[in-house]
């Protein structure tokens, strides 16, 4: 976990672009929200190797939002409930239901729907989010926090030293 | 610093993607046969309640398929006894239903299944108690073998309280009650110091010296006044008489009754004691009864064990949203109409083969579901075998149709040919024991089972039958005869109608068994109830002619006071008749004046 936490302070840190670490918080918010085994992750994973994903953002945000799928199940079940049900949609879940690709992805469980439309809705506006935070976190917060005492400190740590060991990783390729 | 990389795609990534899925393909391919082994025996294993063993699960991707080896599945009640194993089980699955989540085994080839195999090791889990399993369940038939032998009287007069005697001692207690009664009565009625007074007062009448119409009219006054008294104890004394009658009445209908109550007892015993035609004419059911009443018992049985999972197929999967609540992470599935509807898990073939102690049976089961309402097909099942051990032939087939789970209808046709019949005991009474020792049966069973109500219907043709029954040193001249009669039976045929419910069950059996004791031991049977009848008779007439005559005494008391209150009413009639004609006061009367009494009266008697 340390070493997780220092890959993403050396990936902030870095020059790599903001919109990769953006991007890999939302592929670990679907895949961390929705449950881990179906074929709409297996989706995500080509996703986040084949496009120039921070893949260390990735898995820290999949440890993240994983946690908070539990809490969050009541939602995803009830949002699950309503999209399914909804008679509106009656006609195209019922043409999904009939296809075997479909039906192997569970699009028809209250959790998975729920959740897949929940983060989903939530990706867009999670990768402006992220994107503008790290921009002002670069901008303002780094140089203020080099200056700081703590980080002098810090900066004589064994913790800092693991920092300044870790090669980059995930950013480009 | 290095420069970050730009551009959308890395195409390394999709090297590593397909690395990922191939490592993790195969790393399933490695543990999936351990996987489904271990899902098989924890499921297994909480259905059953009882370890359920594989010795190795083998699943293949081209073609889909399973194949299992070595299925042990333990009997609940008896640890160490497998009430299933199964050798090979090998089945094809539809690999594009698997992907829609749909278990659809088109065929399956169930090979080397045995029943009560021995484990090496305990397959208990747990000692929760358990009910019964088919074929060890007690048999508590109540059937009993009517009596054979003849009544001894005297035994039966000791052990038994007679109607009869009964009836004289409640009649000589009335009778005592009313003699009292009327003595009582007697007491309070006219009698000889009333007579007295009447005499006295028309003596005074008479000799009345008064003259002229003031004295005429003063003894007229005086004659109706005595005349009234005169009227009262009459009336007093004639109801008195008419009660009386009517309770003499009474008690003489129940003598009257109680002359024929004899009869009536000895009707009564002999019914009760005697081996009548008619406790013959059922002996075949009591003989064979309990054994077809075993039989069924061990099919409901089965049918108990296979119930729930019967009741699974009429819940079936025909609506459109689970109503329970999702299990946290899991979620619901909701249902939608299909296009093809197929239920969730279906094995649309079976083939089955049984090592049973008689040898191999083979058969097919067709649509095996818990929803057969959505397949719309019903289960069917065929089994048959040939040159078995004991049996050159039997077939079972059926089916069970639960797709209207309000009206699930179970069929079973069984037929078996020239099956060996092992010893078998039909009556273990010590008086007389029955046992089938050698024969053949052809033995065939129709059986329907609508909800709960079964209706079935059997025959079976005994052949080449010996049977043995009796004593060797049997001294009862009717088992001897019933005996004699048994032994000779070479073929029999018995038709058994089952009506009623699984549970609760009426068994009626015809057999030409009934008819050979009938005419084996039927006159015999008239003659010793004859005998016994008129031994009855003597008995029970001897024993109550004692207490007859003391009733007949007892009425004779009454008789005396019935001629008490006769007597009473005649003497009283005479005397005051007399009193009256000649008691009148002639002297000075006017002429013309009636011989009648004022007003016109008139004794009543």
């Amino acid at each position: 976990m340390l070493r997780l936490i220092a890959r993403l302070l050396r990936v902030l840190n870095s020059e790599t672009n903001p919109g990769q670490i953006s991007l890999g918080f939302c592929f670990a918010m679907v895949a961390g929200l929705t449950p881990l085994v179906g074929l709409h992750n297996l989706v995500v994973l080509l996703l986040i190797l084949i496009l120039r994903v921070n893949l260390s953002a990735f898995l820290l945000g999949l440890v993240v939002f994983s946690g908070m799928a539990y809490l969050l199940d009541p939602v995803f079940h009830w949002n699950g409930v309503q999209i399914l049900t909804a008679p509106a949609l009656e006609g195209l879940w019922t043409s999904l239901y009939n296809s075997t690709l479909w039906r192997f992805a569970r699009f028809n469980n209250t959790i998975v729907m729920g959740s897949v439309v929940f983060s989903l809705a939530f990706f867009v506006p999670l990768y402006f989010l992220s994107n503008g935070l790290i921009l002002r976190y670069r901008e303002h917060v780094l140089a203020w926090i080099e200056k700081t005492r703590l980080m002098q400190f810090f900066k004589a740590s064994k913790v800092y030293h693991l920092y300044q060991s870790l090669p980059h990783f995930g950013g480009g390729g | 610093m290095t420069q970050p990389k730009t551009g959308l795609i890395r195409w390394w990534g999709l090297g590593v993607f397909l690395v990922l899925v191939a490592g993790l393909a195969l790393l399933w391919l490695l543990v999936v046969d351990g996987l489904v082994k271990a899902k098989i025996e924890e499921e297994g294993t909480a259905a059953v309640g009882a370890k359920v063993e594989l010795e190795a699960a083998d699943l293949t991707l081209f073609p889909t398929g399973l194949t299992l080896t070595r299925l042990q599945v333990t009997n609940p009640d008896e640890p160490m006894t497998n009430s299933v194993e199964i050798a090979r089980l090998t089945m094809n699955l539809d690999g594009l239903q698997l992907l829609g989540r749909k278990v659809i085994i088109d065929e399956m080839q169930v090979d080397g299944v045995q029943f009560g195999t021995a484990r090496s090791t305990s397959g208990a889990i747990d000692d929760r108690a358990r009910g019964g399993t088919p074929g060890t369940s007690q048999d508590d038939s109540t059937f009993t073998l009517p009596p054979l032998e003849v009544p001894n009287v005297q035994r039966i007069l000791e052990q038994e309280d007679l109607e009869t005697l009964k009836l004289i001692r409640a009649i000589q207690t009335d009778i005592q009650r009313e003699r009292e009664v009327w003595k009582q009565r007697l007491e309070t009625l006219p009698g000889k110091a009333e007579f007295a007074k009447y005499q006295k007062r028309i003596e005074g009448l008479k000799n009345s010296t008064k003259g002229g119409i003031g004295g005429i009219l003063g003894g007229v006054d005086e004659l109706n006044t005595i005349k009234k008294d005169i009227e009262q104890d009459l009336a007093n004394l004639k109801m008195a008489r008419k009660e009386f009658g009517e309770k003499v009445a009474l008690l003489n209908q129940r003598f009257v009754q109680i002359q024929t109550a004899p009869q009536r007892d000895v009707q009564r015993l002999k019914e009760k004691y005697s081996l009548s035609p008619k406790g013959l004419a059922n002996l075949g059911q009591t003989l064979l009864g309990k054994h077809i009443g075993a039989k069924l018992k061990e099919a409901a049985g089965w049918y108990d064990m296979l119930e729930p999972y019967l009741e699974g197929m009429e819940a079936g999967h025909g609506s459109t949203s689970e109503k329970a609540g999702p299990t946290r992470g899991e979620g619901q599935d909701i249902h939608f109409q299909e296009h093809e509807p197929l239920p969730e898990f279906l094995i649309r073939l079976a083939k089955i083969s049984l090592l049973l102690d008689i040898g191999e049976l083979r058969g097919t089961i067709e649509n095996i579901t818990p929803d057969p309402a959505t397949l719309g097909r019903p289960l069917t099942y065929a089994f048959a075998g040939e040159q078995l051990k004991g049996l050159q032939g039997v077939t079972i087939e059926g089916v069970l149709d639960h797709r209207d789970s309000a009206h699930p209808t179970d069929t079973m046709k069984f037929r078996a040919n020239r099956y060996r019949v092992r010893p078998v005991a039909l009556s273990t009474q010590p008086d007389w024991p029955v046992t089938v020792e050698n024969g053949f049966a052809d033995v065939t069973v129709n059986a329907e089972l609508r909800g709960q109500a079964i209706t079935a219907t059997g025959n079976t043709e005994l052949s080449s039958l010996q049977v043995s029954a009796g004593k060797p040193d049997d001294a009862n001249p009717l088992t001897k005869a019933l005996s004699g009669a048994v032994s000779d039976i070479s073929t029999l045929s018995v038709q058994a109608d089952v009506t009623g419910t699984l549970q609760q069950y009426d068994v009626q059996i015809r057999s030409e068994l009934d008819r050979v004791l009938k005419d084996a031991a039927g006159k015999m049977v008239k003659n010793l109830a004859a005998s016994f009848g008129k031994d009855l008779q003597s008995a029970i007439s001897a024993r109550v002619a004692e207490p007859l005559k003391s009733l007949t005494g007892s009425f004779s008391g009454l008789d005396s006071i019935g001629g008490d209150l006769t007597s009473r009413l005649g003497k009283e009639d005479n005397l005051l008749n007399g009193l009256l004609k000649q008691g009148l006061p002639q002297k000075g009367l006017p002429k013309g004046l009636p011989d009648t009494l004022p007003g016109g009266f008139k004794l009543p008697f």
